[in-house]
């Protein structure tokens, strides 16, 4: 092959990337060691979550030392992170969509419209577009601070059967608030991108114009949709502050309903941090560590399940 | 593209910026992290102490005093703020690393019932409504230590933090010494293995728990005393809370001190014990030390003698009364104090 | 909307079937009118309660004092927060534009698809675990104490695989007959890509790039552990020296009991949202001049 200096150095750049992550799975696992071999397989498995006695003297555990009393189950977190980002993005998708083809398709045709009768009429699009885009920005503390002052009175009032509103569906609904602008903001850039030439030949085959969009132009963005809703879903998976508010922090439990008090592997993680760090023996911090390298097969295996539902639409430049 | 452009003028300004800071590099820089609930009151210390000493500058952190220990124990600051003193384990571990007092705080247990405005609860109580046991307000030990309340027949939603935490420590450390199934199975610590209980639901942070207290009628929750304000505000009961002499005790200044007075001779010369359940006949049993964590072997001295004095100022000029009340603390008893400033002393 | 309406009524006719095109039309224009209302009002509420408590809160003092605890300013947080977001840009910026180049243009094979799914992966990193990993490697492995190189190159590892990803999106759209006419003129890679593919595609990438400079001025938790904390301002070195940042007044602040500490948390987070948007109309501006694709 040809020497091509410009696509060798992209390629070195590029590879920043996995050599970004093999350094922090590498990490995690190195750190993560013992508490993989004290843990064995229960670590999947098991519910209970004990950080044990930090205040007694640390035992010895199949020569391990740890504190007393020292059990790590995840299996409610595993379940409480699928749940949620899982909801999140089925609430996310629908109202992105919604919001992407209103904004790009009738938004336009309402302001000529009405700027023939409201001349001062400022353009909507950048408005809401802006607007939307400012959403990605607002700290996740915020809209923690939001979900438990508006949405979870909300849904302790209107919604749930026991009048609890912390748990699973707040989670959910919080987190997807933060994704659906990441989703609608690349699918509205995507549909503002579609040929004018696919257009018109819909509209010229007899398709309404809501026909010419879930028809014509959805099939040509759906590269984009998936790989927004990727991007958004590594986003759900990885959310800390806002879950932790809202979540109910359930622990040692799987959730039953969707008002059951969940915990996310990530808010886990942060709400734990700090007593794990008065663990004289570690266990706790490596047990964390090995509850993050999960976290991270998870979205492995996440993003493989994205690829395989989307396998070669990756490559869909070629039928433009 | 203009982005570099723009980026290179934002770093020009920085230059400007930080080219005119420069000057602080002279003075003698102090960091202390960790406790939420000692941050407050450091926050009323360092302008106060910097003030008279401009050649002192110190930054204040809340981290959780998981962290506080961690970060000092690294050196990465040279006081770390804990509600909880080291463990035996720790110490046995790290044995240059003090725990040293320098006020007390204490933490209310407040309850969101409709119309009931006195409430007296135990341990044995709480631990039974937080470990499943006791589900209803009418429950008949409920019932037993508040005659003639009219108790509404509800299911009781117990409200613990997420986070970690001095409060889930003294909480639970009442709970472990005045209920032996909860003293066997759950201990004590900054995060508690919380067992599953129907309609139980987790907080985060104090402000989290006032409001998760507000938004569910017939909860329970255990609230640090610095928020008493708030709670009040919000409307929330307080519960007086059984002593270990026998006597139901709300949380007042007078009732602390007891607290804090019986254990005044004997705190060992480490300072290394808990103020929980203690056994004076108005003592309120949930009250603690807020440490210091600091070690003993620093490597730069100058650091030492900076901390040194600023810990000293901090349980002498600090411990007066107009700090305290601001944040709801009190001082520490005199024979309390000789022992600190002893162990501050041992800073080197 | 209106062309809805009357494409359907010009091919109708009265057989049932375009009636029933009209009513799925007319029922999908509403479904997206709601979906719109459903994501515009919480979104509104929320950014409503920022601006309205945060300029509550706004005064002279905010640019000109440090926090000193929380009884002052934010002026040291400003400073932060500027300096550890252009630095992680600095280190950001070629790689990710440079990684969505090449995953775009010469990505097409195994070791594209490959990079692509890691990147995808390593988004979906939580930060906190990413902040760790920096601070037993960083901070206390290499004994670099608290200070803005960790937290630069974190927050670049973290934003990396967003530019990386948006970028290759951006370029997706740019139509292959422009780049078969650039090269039948002779142009080399570097020019296709720098005179003709990135300028067509700007706007995708500048979106791109807000949303890294979005993330990187509003994440918290990589920087607790990477950045520390410090009530005064950059003292200008690059170790052992702890750098503030707003995220953290809005963290910490939030959960103290006194009305002032909340009053700078909510003004922490409207000026983080100021900024960004400032920044975002700024390059908006400067930028929104170029054809768009198609």
């Amino acid at each position: 092959m040809k020497l091509r200096p410009f696509r060798l150095s992209v390629l070195i750049l590029s590879l920043f990337i996995p050599a970004a992550l093999a350094a922090v799975v590498l990490f995690l696992v190195a750190y993560s060691g013992q508490a993989i071999i004290f843990n064995g397989l229960h670590f999947i498995t098991g519910i209970t979550w004990n950080l044990g006695d930090l205040y007694d003297n640390p035992v010895m555990v199949r020569g391990i030392q740890v504190p007393a009393g020292a059990e790590y189950g995840i299996l409610a977190f595993v379940v409480g992170t699928l749940a949620s980002s899982a909801i999140a993005i089925l609430i996310a998708v629908p109202l992105s969509a919604g919001t992407a083809i209103f904004l790009s398709e009738a938004v336009p045709e309402l302001e000529r419209a009405s700027r023939s009768v409201l001349p001062w009429l400022p353009p909507i699009r950048p408005v809401l577009a802006m607007l939307v885009e400012l959403v990605a920005v607002v700290p996740s503390v915020v809209f923690g601070l939001w979900g438990i002052a508006v949405l979870v009175p909300f849904i302790g009032h209107y919604i749930s059967p026991t009048g609890n509103g912390y748990g699973l569906l707040a989670a959910s609904i919080v987190l997807a608030l933060m994704i659906t602008p990441i989703i609608a903001s690349t699918l509205y850039d995507a549909l503002c991108q579609v040929p004018k030439e696919n257009r018109e030949s819909a509209f010229a085959l007899g398709a309404t114009h809501f026909e010419v969009v879930t028809k014509a132009m959805i099939p040509m963005v759906r590269t984009t949709l998936m790989g927004g809703v990727v991007l958004a879903l590594g986003r759900a998976l990885g959310e800390t502050m806002a879950v932790l508010m809202v979540s109910g922090g359930g622990i040692n439990m799987l959730p039953t309903s969707l008002f059951s008090p969940i915990s996310t592997i990530a808010s886990f993680i942060v709400s734990q941090l700090d007593s794990a760090e008065s663990d004289p023996t570690n266990m706790s911090v490596r047990a964390l560590s090995e509850i993050a390298l999960v976290l991270f097969l998870i979205t492995l295996a996440v993003n493989a399940g994205a690829k395989l539902l989307s396998s070669g639409a990756f490559n869909v430049r070629k039928r433009q | 593209m203009k982005l570099s452009k723009l980026l290179r003028t934002g770093i020009a300004a920085l230059a400007i910026t930080t080219g005119a800071t420069a000057a602080h590099a002279s003075t003698m820089r102090l960091s202390e992290t960790g406790s939420s609930l000692l941050y407050p009151l450091f926050n009323l210390w360092v302008p106060a102490y910097t003030a008279k000493n401009p050649d002192v500058s110190i930054t204040t952190a809340s981290t959780g005093s998981g962290t506080g220990i961690a970060q000092s124990i690294k050196n990465l600051v040279q006081i770390g703020a804990s509600d909880a003193y080291l463990s035996d384990a720790m110490v046995k571990f790290h044995p240059a690393m003090l725990s040293i007092p320098l006020a007390i705080s204490s933490q209310a247990i407040n309850y969101n019932l409709p119309g009931i405005s006195h409430l007296n609860l135990s341990g044995p109580i709480l631990a039974g409504i937080y470990m499943g046991k006791i589900t209803k307000w009418n429950d008949p030990a409920i019932a037993a230590a508040n005659p003639g309340v009219a108790l509404p027949d509800h299911v009781i939603i117990p409200i613990h933090r997420v986070d970690g935490s001095g409060d889930t420590f003294i909480f639970s450390q009442y709970l472990a010494f005045s209920d032996k199934a909860w003293g066997n199975t759950l201990h004590y610590g900054t995060s508690i293995s919380w067992p599953a209980v129907a309609g139980g639901i987790g907080a985060n942070g104090n402000p989290g728990m006032v409001t998760a207290l507000q938004n569910n009628p017939y909860g329970v929750a255990y609230i640090g005393i610095s928020f008493a304000k708030q709670v009040a505000a919000a409307h929330l009961g307080q519960a007086a809370l059984l002593n270990k002499a026998g006597n139901y005790v709300l949380p007042t200044p007078e009732t602390i001190s007891d607290a804090s007075s019986s254990v005044a001779n004997t705190t060992p010369p480490d300072e290394r014990i808990s103020i929980v359940f203690t056994p004076g006949t108005n003592a309120y049993p949930i009250v603690n030390y807020e440490y210091a964590i600091v070690n003993s072997k620093m490597t730069n001295k100058k650091e030492a003698a900076a901390v040194r004095d600023f810990l000293t100022w901090a349980v002498n000029d600090g411990n007066a009364m107009s700090f305290m009340t601001q944040v709801h603390f009190l001082p520490l008893p005199d024979s309390v104090k000789a022992l600190t400033l002893k162990q501050i002393d041992s800073i080197k | 909307m209106s062309a809805s309406v009357s494409n359907a009524s010009l091919t109708s006719g009265k057989s049932g079937l375009a009636l029933r095109r009209t009513i799925v039309s007319t029922v999908g224009w509403a479904a997206c009118l709601m979906a719109l209302a459903l994501v515009i009002f919480p979104l509104l509420d929320i950014v409503g309660v920022v601006a309205i408590n945060g300029m509550a809160a706004i005064n002279w003092d905010l640019f000109t004092k440090d926090t000193g605890g929380t009884n002052l300013g934010l002026a040291n947080a400003i400073e932060g927060t500027f300096i550890i977001t252009i630095f992680a840009m600095l280190i950001a910026m070629p790689i990710g534009v440079g990684a969505g180049v090449y995953l775009s243009e010469y990505g097409k094979n195994k070791t594209g698809s490959t990079i692509r799914f890691l990147a995808d992966v390593l988004t979906g990193t939580p930060s906190i675990v990413l902040g760790y990993f920096s601070y037993i490697v960083f901070i206390i492995s290499f004994g670099w104490g608290f200070s803005l190189a960790a937290a630069a190159i974190t927050i670049a590892i973290l934003i990396v695989p967003y530019l990386a990803r948006i970028t290759e999106l951006a370029l997706a759209q740019v139509p292959n007959t422009m780049r078969e006419a650039a090269y039948a003129l002779g142009g080399r890679d570097s020019t296709v890509v720098f005179k003709v593919i990135l300028p067509a595609a700007s706007s995708g990438v500048i979106t791109g790039a807000l949303l890294a400079l979005a993330i990187s001025v509003g994440e918290t938790a990589p920087l607790i552990y990477t950045a520390g904390w410090s009530d005064y301002r950059w003292n200008g070195q690059f170790t052992n020296s702890p750098v503030a940042y707003l995220t953290y007044v809005i963290w910490t602040f939030i959960n103290q009991p006194d009305a002032h500490s909340h009053a700078l948390a909510y003004a922490a987070a409207f000026l983080v949202m100021l900024i960004v948007l400032a920044i975002n109309i700024g390059v908006r501006l400067t930028v929104r001049r170029g054809p768009r694709a198609g």
